[in-house]
């Protein structure tokens, strides 16, 4: 086991093993420094924004519709396995705060196989995530054009799916032409779904407990209390959760990351997880389940419509547009970010992390990831996407804590983590099976696509990187 | 010695002008090479891809540096936040000063903003630094009330202990800025100190409003200085 990461790729390509020094402000390499600039808001942005999306403008009927009411003990299991697998991801990422996250660590605490598994799942996890965001866009903005008096009768389908395509497409090339800077926008939209969030959920707790009266139907959902339902909505939801390891990927730009990454990834989980089980309470509150069955993907406008009215629905509609634009965004980059994470150590090709001359953008990577998204987009199985989705992050999710077992056994000299997991082994080790728990309660057909995606990761290993050394290397 | 920093967009075609090079020969130099990023891109792929490059031009720039007269270091830096990383290296090197490059030629007279708190000690010692016994003219320039007049005679007899040739522009009670573009013509290169918010597009603005202020050549900030009253 060495310090520096070894060998060759099937190309003759090495993986670059530049030794760096780490600051609370900056990554200094020999000739060059990389500034650390996001703080701590910008990091909680990522995670919240990337997650606020899924669980609340999309789930909330297709949960609540499966269980009812029961739908937020879903919710909290997918919050309490999300905070399993955040406190080791934590530890490892302020002990290696470099872009590249799940993979970064995966590759250097279980070695290379693993590590490209992991690497790869993780760009066709990501397509697959936000290809599920961009159905989500796709159903909002359906709905969006009918409060705006417009309705497709002829086949609405097909319009979310163009819908999906074309603001797949959209994001794709505002990401490779664009130098405005997106993230301070995304910061601000995080903030407005936030206070729009609280204002509506409050209002919906309020008239929940009987304290106003907005004249809801008395029938509440009929709650479904058994395990295997609930767990596979848990299962089915936890796509919602996916967005606190995307502030590790970003761990090499944050400032102070021995504080801010573990703020970042377990203060999004908490708040989301809240902010999931109170939307899913207040929705199985006002709606049978069955009228959320019907009301699918949107079914939180005709909550919102029924408490508040058609500016209920309204609000709804825009939170909708905007959390599933920035959870979509969100995710674009941080594809393009685990493709180059790969790509440096050599485990793709060298120049799938070019960067644009004329923009400045990793062009080829940013590709790679909006291509496949648009095609998956196309298929609008929300629940196929969802699933595949948090199949293949939660391979992720389970090596994580198992790599922070062999890096904590191996224990290589540059491991010194700034935030150290309480409990010993306890936490790494529910978090791993929790993880892979949870997988078993998927559909058999999403099992079926993350599993195919697996083997021909590890195939492409034994092509094309089966020569190179990364475990133990910093 | 007084340090100065000179940060230079590396990449995007930024240089220093021969005028500010002669004009901080007197004066160690550290040479600030940075290259924006858009968010998109991680700052390490950017540096694998233009390390090179960028090394190579900032190399050539210490040398232009060392030629005119001063001790020169240069770093690079891979930045989404100018500002930030400004800030940061000038602490790190623990300069006196840093310059927002313009085009100029050679120096004959300087305007020295007292406006605003600057902390007026510190930027007037820099400004003696700097000249080092040259032939370089000084404007002390002032947008105040009443107590600023006084603040500014005592500046000029401070500098003209020093023996350069100080001439003072006092303006009550205008906008800072229009103020001091006003009486710009006649002068080579700003000065000014680092706490002066009423100038501070003309340093921080965005490219279009540095660009509207191209003509006002190089303008040094002093930094340091919380208050008027150190």
């Amino acid at each position: 086991m060495s310090d520096r990461p070894g060998g060759t790729n099937a190309g003759g390509e090495a993986p670059d093993a530049e030794p760096v020094v780490e600051t609370d402000e900056a990554t200094l390499t020999a000739d060059a420094e990389l500034e650390r600039t996001l703080g701590l808001a910008g990091g909680l942005a990522i995670g919240i924004g990337t997650m606020i999306g899924a669980g609340i403008f999309v789930f909330p009927g297709l949960a609540g519709g499966r269980v009812g009411t029961a739908a937020t003990v879903s919710f909290t299991i997918g919050g309490v396995v999300a905070l399993l697998v955040a406190l080791p991801t934590s530890e490892l990422a302020t002990a290696m705060p470099k872009s590249g996250g799940g993979y970064y660590f995966v590759s250097r605490g279980l070695g290379t196989l693993p590590g490209t598994v992991i690497g790869l799942s993780l760009w066709f996890g990501l397509v697959f995530a936000t290809a599920f965001y961009l159905v989500g866009l796709g159903f909002y903005a359906l709905d969006a054009l009918a409060e705006v008096g417009v309705t497709v009768a002829a086949s609405p389908g097909a319009l979310v799916s163009a819908i999906a395509v074309l603001a797949g497409i959209g994001f794709t090339l505002l990401n490779l032409t664009g130098t405005e800077n997106a993230a301070k926008l995304q910061n601000g939209i995080v903030a407005l779904l936030l206070s729009m969030l609280v204002a509506f959920l409050g209002f919906g707790l309020l008239e929940a407990f009987g304290v106003v009266d907005a004249g809801t139907p008395p029938g509440e959902a009929a709650n479904v209390w058994e395990v295997v339902p609930i767990m596979s909505v848990a299962a089915l939801v936890f796509t919602s959760y996916l967005g606190f390891a995307q502030v590790a990927t970003v761990a090499g730009e944050m400032k102070s990351p021995g504080r801010n990454l573990p703020l970042a990834m377990i203060g999004s989980v908490l708040i989301v997880t809240v902010l999931y089980v109170l939307t899913i309470f207040v929705a199985t509150d006002v709606f049978t389940q069955n009228r959320l069955l019907e009301a699918g993907e949107t079914a939180m406008v005709e909550v919102g419509r029924q408490l508040l009215g058609p500016p209920g629905a309204l609000v709804i509609v825009v939170g909708g547009l905007l959390a599933t634009m920035s959870s979509a965004n969100a995710s674009i980059l941080s594809t393009s970010r685990a493709i180059y994470g790969v790509s440096r150590d050599a485990l793709l090709p060298g120049w799938a992390s070019r960067i644009n001359l004329r923009y400045g953008t990793p062009h080829v990577a940013l590709g790679m990831a909006g291509g496949p998204i648009v095609v998956l987009a196309a298929t609008r199985q929300v629940q196929l996407l969802a699933e595949v989705a948090s199949f293949l992050h939660l391979i992720m999710y389970g090596l994580m804590c198992v790599a922070l077992l062999a890096i904590r056994r191996d224990r290589p000299e540059w491991y010194d983590p700034d935030f150290v997991v309480p409990g010993g082994p306890v936490v790494p080790v529910f978090g791993a099976l929790a993880s892979f728990g949870l997988i078993a309660f998927m559909q058999p057909t999403s099992i079926a696509v993350g599993a195919a995606v697996i083997v021909a990761t590890a195939g492409w290993y034994f092509y094309y990187a089966r020569d190179i050394t990364l475990r133990g290397a910093l | 010695m007084a340090r100065v920093l000179v940060p230079v967009a590396v990449l995007d075609g930024g240089t220093v002008s021969p005028g500010l090079m002669s004009l901080l020969g007197t004066v160690d130099v550290t040479v600030l090479g940075y290259h924006e990023l858009p968010e998109q891109t991680p700052p390490d792929q950017a540096r694998l891809q233009y390390e090179e490059r960028a090394t190579d031009a900032l190399e050539d720039l210490r040398e232009e540096f060392e030629t005119a007269g001063g001790a020169a270091e240069h770093r690079l830096v891979f930045t989404r936040d100018r500002e930030q990383t400004i800030a940061r290296i000038a602490e790190e090197t623990d300069a006196d000063a840093f310059a927002i490059s313009g085009m100029t030629g050679d120096v004959d007279r300087l305007l020295v903003s007292l406006s605003d708190g600057v902390a007026t000690e510190r930027v007037l010692s820099f400004v003696a630094a700097l000249i080092g016994g040259r032939e370089i003219g000084v404007t002390l320039f002032l947008a105040g009330d009443e107590s600023g007049q006084r603040r500014l005679e005592d500046a000029a007899e401070r500098l003209r202990g020093d023996g350069i040739d100080v001439r003072t522009e006092f303006v009550p009670d205008d906008p800072a800025f229009e103020a001091l573009m006003d009486v710009l013509p006649g002068h080579d290169a700003v000065v000014v100190g680092e706490n002066a918010p009423s100038l501070r597009s003309l340093v921080f603005g965005s490219e279009s409003e540095r660009l509207a202020s191209a003509s006002v050549g190089p303008v040094l900030v002093v930094r340091g200085g919380e208050s008027s009253s150190e």
